[in-house]
């Protein structure tokens, strides 16, 4: 489970590829293996019912369940069908990227993912607890006091270090001209306001890593415990 | 030359202008959502709110201006 990894990653990945992927399925592979997921992990009330997974890390990372889209072959598989139904291989190669991207980093908590679907078993290297199954605030405290919130931190600094990527310059000569999405929706929407979505993500991750870190340890004291496979205090899942 | 290179790493004042911008427009939006951690929550909510702060309503004030 990672909070802002998967927000700042495309940027990373727009670095050093440029022209070779596109930003949009890339920012959308990098999101998909959660996209229908996360809600039914957490639960959320509707009324007088309350919707739940009975095992919320089964149900997001494992089989039966909805681990699969946390593998390279559903990024392939998905991939493949972007290219061929879109006609794009810009569109389907840079949401493998992404998707790819997101599949690897979630192999770094205690539940893993996995990674050789159909093969079922869970590559994790254990180094924060995933404590999805907690609920939303809980996870929050502990994905924030744990190596998991270093691990998004890492990416954080490499995107302010490759600051070039979120100038207008780069946005013009790289994202905008690589891919006809943008001058497509340019037609209704001004260059301004693209520019400004473009950098959304990278935003997002920062602002709310640094929001959901002050909110764990400024407000709520709860303590860091950067141990490999932390924090401890929290009951971690397994696969 | 050594100074030149060590320059050209650096964001030049425009672009900085532009990062001042969006420190202030994070600054808002992680006091508001440490007061209401439901803000924190959607990604459609934070392009919203980044759509608004860094560009409609600067776009806006310019243009009364």
């Amino acid at each position: 489970m990672s909070w802002a990894a998967h927000d700042l990653e495309p940027y990373a990945f727009q670095r050093h590829l440029k022209l070779k992927v596109a930003f949009v399925p890339l920012l959308i592979g990098s999101y998909s293996p959660d996209m229908m997921t996360k809600w039914f992990v957490y639960g959320i009330h509707i009324g007088p019912w309350d919707l739940k997974a009975t095992d919320p890390a089964k149900f997001h990372r494992g089989w039966p369940g909805f681990g699969f889209t946390h593998s390279l072959l559903y990024g392939l598989v998905i991939g493949l069908i972007i290219w061929k139904v879109f006609g794009s291989k810009l569109w389907g190669l840079s949401f493998v990227v992404g998707q790819f991207a997101h599949a690897l980093t979630d192999t770094g908590d205690t539940v893993g993912t996995m990674l050789l679907f159909p093969w079922t078993f869970h590559v994790h290297l254990n180094a924060w607890a995933y404590a999805g199954q907690t609920g939303r605030m809980t996870d929050a405290a502990a994905y924030f006091s744990g190596l998991g919130s270093m691990w998004d931190a890492v990416w954080m600094v490499y995107g302010f270090y490759s600051w070039r990527v979120l100038t207008s310059d780069f946005f013009d000569n790289y994202i905008y001209r690589g891919d006809r999405f943008w001058p497509w929706i340019n037609r209704w929407v001004p260059r301004g306001a693209l520019l400004t979505i473009y950098r959304a993500a990278f935003f997002y991750g920062t602002s709310r890593w640094i929001a959901w870190t002050i909110w764990a340890h400024v407000i709520h004291h709860y303590p860091y415990d950067l141990s490999w496979g932390g924090p401890h205090w929290v009951h971690a899942a397994h696969p | 030359m050594r100074l030149r290179l060590l320059k050209d790493g650096f964001p030049n004042r425009p672009d900085l202008r532009v990062f001042a911008g969006y420190v202030l427009a994070a600054a808002v939006y992680v006091a508001i959502g440490v007061a209401v951690t439901d803000f924190l929550l959607s990604f459609w909510v934070g392009v919203a709110y980044i759509v608004l702060a860094a560009w409609a309503v600067p776009t806006i004030v310019r243009r009364l201006s």
